[in-house]
């Protein structure tokens, strides 16, 4: 029944972008793909219930990685050679497959560290992976970024524009199928009892480190997919698009969404970027209730939402906005690693 | 041999602010068991009120003032970040201080823009010691700084409140056995550590100008300072905190300086390494 | 004449486990009564309830009388109720003396601090009476006054954390778990001057203790707890006869 719940959804949301107008597509695009990221990260903390500050360093990663790979990895090379890099395609598959690896190696130590300790260094590795890729560098491109003249072509049919929405929208389907399996399965039930208590779960003899790392490399994955394919909506990537903001919006996403709630994530990351959208519209006019609005209005206006929802979702839903509307959902159980 | 001199003493100045940060997050830190993320809020408001009220009075007085705004304001931030006792977990604090950093940020870029704010220091000429250029205002911030520290232990030792604040601090289940008010003893936590992070902030303004997203530079290098003392020594945080000042301009100064808060993250990374081995080496 | 302290059908939940099962009890003035039963019986998840710590999901606490259900330990300590926890729990960074005033003005301490500061150091003449009072009580703390509380031993914290509890004039005190991890010899020289107190300063006891043989001994009348409910309550002398209570709390025997 749910399997055929979730197609019947997925052949709406691939269908969709091609009745929006190309304001709205923009917008549909980045809902798809960011709840790709969210996905990954409410399994996470919802299930080795930590908090990441830092999600937005693996789309970011995954973000460059194919883009990079795309114009080729030599700069002197990029000028010269139009068919310097790789496929567009190949390098959309191997941005997870480097984000994934990155992830298992920094997962390792981590997941051991305690709640603040834990939120602290995955900001840190999302502002270090920044500084990194943004320093002035032929290399990365700086605070310049790196344009992707090569189209993502399949089969001869170009991916962008509507096309690009439904794959991203596709991919959500995929993962969010996926999620379900895993936790259906036997690891989802030892992700389960970890959930509730990791010293019971390593009494049963779980290895809870292997699974919160696979769990991470997981997350991370996705976060790269959707990266990868992000940039060729634009054929651009460049530093505006990646700020430690980012990191602290998909908490948000899955803070209101419920944590290890996989469709909240989706209804989370939709109802956020859909708020900013309209905060940030609200800001670009003249004036609002009588006040001239300056320039910086529309920061200001989605800064000061994202901060007050934050606070009042943590303050009066620190189980999920979603589950404490929609009564009686399973979601409802999960415990977050913020709530007694 | 100056420009390393001349790194040192200014790394000092930046260092005490971020000592200070340091402090004020081990204050609410063990007093409360919340990692107060907005932390850096608080020097950044010292400066920018200081900047307000200078125009109407005089250098010491706007300094005052601010520093007792930015206590009041701390109380706020202590209310909405305790939150609801029994449903509102330590971490659940600290994302509510990440959405009031937010929102901090987003009030002063409403009312004051993106523009750096400075106003002029106590002195108008550097002093030239051996080729090495000291700004008199530095000495002011590292002394300040130290005399506040040695003034808030004495608080903590020696009065009523401080001596509740520390029993919160040593066991939060006997606190509130004997009456301790849980939200009672936040609020002065995160009033004193607000204050104390303005008084740093409006000293630092003459050099280092306060724009309004700066919080977060500050934070990070406070955290790392506290995380030196194991989030729980006080003088632990300050001398963490000189010595990352130090450190940072070092790196600036012979590296490259857009690295210096990368710098800072890579130490707070070390640092937390360092303090969690216990738990790393599983 | 309402008792000094009651708990009437009471229920703990944590989440899907319920831990107090519908247990009523009372104290009345002046009493001494135990409360003893098996581990995870539910006896501190009871008294933890009944001291403000957390709130039941059901039933009502009264002090005098009054409904108290819910309320927060500060109001329990105002109206005489204190709790020397399981486990001490000292303040291990300030010398006893500085544990025991923080034991007195606990109560002062609201979210309106200026007034409590101010009734405190107008109630100081009185805090420093009760203190000599206490030091007169436990000589030995007098001692070791000046010394950090945390480098004291096991069965000195046991009385610096009564001591403390003692300082806010309580009416009844809880003692959570008194033979804790202490030596035998210092839990009966503990255990005496509890009865002594109770005795000369007409303080009520409330014990909860593993040790039913100490429990029973110290203390007129006792509750039996048992997988959250009361299996059998009454007078110390009965219930030490009671065969089935021999083999599972008094060491066996016939």
């Amino acid at each position: 029944m749910r399997l055929t719940l979730i197609a019947g959804a997925a052949v709406f949301a691939c269908w969709l972008p091609f009745q929006l107008s190309q304001g709205q597509l923009g917008l549909y695009d980045r809902m798809g793909l960011y709840t790709l990221v969210a996905i990954g990260l409410t399994l996470l903390m919802g299930f080795a219930g930590q908090v990441s500050l830092g999600q937005g360093a693996f789309f970011l990663i995954g973000a460059y990685t194919s883009a990079l790979l795309t114009v080729g990895l030599d700069p002197d090379d990029r000028l010269l050679d139009p068919d310097a890099g790789i496929d567009p395609v190949l390098a959309v598959v191997v941005a997870p497959v480097v984000t994934a690896a990155i992830a298992a190696v920094i997962g390792v130590p981590l997941l051991r560290l305690r709640g603040h300790y834990l939120a602290f260094a995955t900001l840190a590795f999302h502002l270090i992976m920044s500084s990194l890729l943004f320093a002035q560098d032929r290399f990365t491109g700086g605070q310049y970024g790196v344009t992707v003249t090569k189209p993502l072509e399949v089969g001869g049919r170009t991916i962008n524009g509507a096309t690009h929405a439904a794959v991203a929208w596709a991919l959500v389907a995929v993962a969010l199928v996926l999620s379900a399996n895993l936790v259906r399965s036997r690891a989802g039930r030892a992700l389960q009892t970890i959930a509730v208590s990791e010293l019971a779960a390593a009494g049963t003899g779980i290895p809870v480190a292997t699974f919160k790392l696979r769990l991470f490399v997981f997350a991370a994955a996705l976060a790269g997919l959707a990266g990868g394919l992000f940039t060729f909506y634009t054929q651009f990537v460049g530093p505006e698009d990646f700020g430690i903001v980012l990191s602290l919006q998909f908490v948000l996403m899955v803070a209101v969404g419920g944590l290890g709630n996989v469709y909240g994530a989706v209804v989370g990351t939709v109802a956020i970027l859909y708020l900013e959208h309209e905060v940030r519209e609200l800001g670009t006019r003249e004036s609002l209730l009588g006040w001239d609005l300056p320039a910086q209005a529309p920061s200001v206006l989605s800064l000061g939402i994202f901060g007050l929802i934050l606070i009042a979702v943590m303050l009066f839903f620190p189980r999920g906005l979603l589950p404490a509307v929609v009564d009686g959902a399973r979601a409802a159980r999960r415990r977050a690693p913020w709530t007694k | 041999m100056t420009t390393f001199l001349q790194l040192i003493v200014v790394g000092i100045s930046t260092g005490s602010v971020f000592g200070i940060v340091g402090v004020a997050l081990v204050l609410v830190y063990r007093t409360t068991g919340i990692v107060n993320f907005a932390q850096g809020v608080f020097a950044v408001l010292g400066g920018m009120f200081t900047f307000e009220l200078r125009p109407h009075m005089p250098l010491l007085a706007a300094i005052v003032l601010a520093v007792l705004l930015a206590a009041v304001l701390g109380t706020l931030a202590a209310l909405v970040a305790v939150g609801f006792r029994g449903r509102t977990t330590h971490l659940a604090s600290l994302v509510i201080t990440v959405g009031i950093a937010l929102l901090a940020e987003a009030i002063l870029l409403a009312t004051v823009g993106e523009v750096p704010r400075s106003y002029a220091g106590v002195w108008r000429h550097a002093w030239d010691v051996g080729g090495v250029l000291i700004q008199p205002q530095y000495v002011l911030i590292a002394g300040v700084a130290l005399a506040a520290t040695i003034l808030l232990t004495l608080f903590l030792r020696g009065t009523v409140v401080g001596q509740a604040l520390i029993a919160s601090a040593d066991s939060a289940r006997a606190a509130e056995l004997v009456g301790l008010n849980v939200r009672a003893v936040a609020v002065i936590a995160f009033a004193v550590a607000g204050g104390l992070c303005a008084l740093g902030g409006a000293l630092l303004a003459p050099t280092v100008p306060v724009v309004y997203n700066a919080d977060l530079a500050l934070t990070i290098n406070g955290f790392a300072a506290a995380v030196f003392g194991g989030l729980t020594s006080i003088r632990l945080a300050l001398l963490g905190g000189y010595a990352l000042g130090i450190v940072e301009q070092l790196v600036v100064g012979y590296i490259d300086p857009q690295y210096n808060l990368t710098i800072a993250l890579v130490v707070m990374l070390v640092l937390i390494g360092w303090r969690s081995r216990r738990e790393l080496v599983a | 004449m309402s008792a000094l302290f009651e708990i009437e059908r009471l229920v703990v939940r944590y989440g899907e486990a319920v831990a107090v099962d519908g247990i009523s009890l009372r104290v009345d003035h002046g009493e001494r009564v135990a409360l003893i039963g098996p581990n995870g019986a539910g006896k501190t998840s009871l008294l933890n309830a009944g001291c403000g710590v957390i709130r039941p999901a059901s039933g009502r606490v009264r002090v005098d009388g009054d409904d108290v259900t819910g309320a927060t330990p500060a109001v329990l300590v105002r109206r005489g109720v204190t709790q020397v926890p399981e486990g001490r729990h000292v303040f291990a960074s300030l010398p006893v003396e500085a544990n025991l005033q923080v034991g007195a003005y606990g109560r002062f301490f609201s979210l309106n601090v200026i007034s409590s500061t101010l009734r405190y150091v107008r109630r100081r003449a009185d805090v420093r009476d009760r203190l000599d009072r206490v030091y007169t009580l436990l000589p030995k703390l007098h001692e070791l006054r000046e010394r950090p509380a945390g480098r004291t031993s096991g069965g000195e914290q046991q009385m610096v954390a009564i001591g403390r509890a003692l300082m806010a004039e309580p009416r009844l005190l809880a003692v959570d778990e008194l033979s804790l991890g202490l030596a035998p010899l210092v839990v009966d020289q503990l255990a005496e001057f509890l009865v002594r107190l109770n005795e000369e300063e007409d303080v009520a006891i409330l014990l909860v203790d593993q040790n039913a043989v100490l429990a029973l001994a110290l203390c007129e009348r006792a509750y039996v707890v048992e997988t959250g409910r009361v299996a059998v309550e009454g007078p110390s002398s009965e219930l030490r006869e009671r065969a089935e209570l021999r083999g599972a709390y008094l060491g066996g025997g016939p």
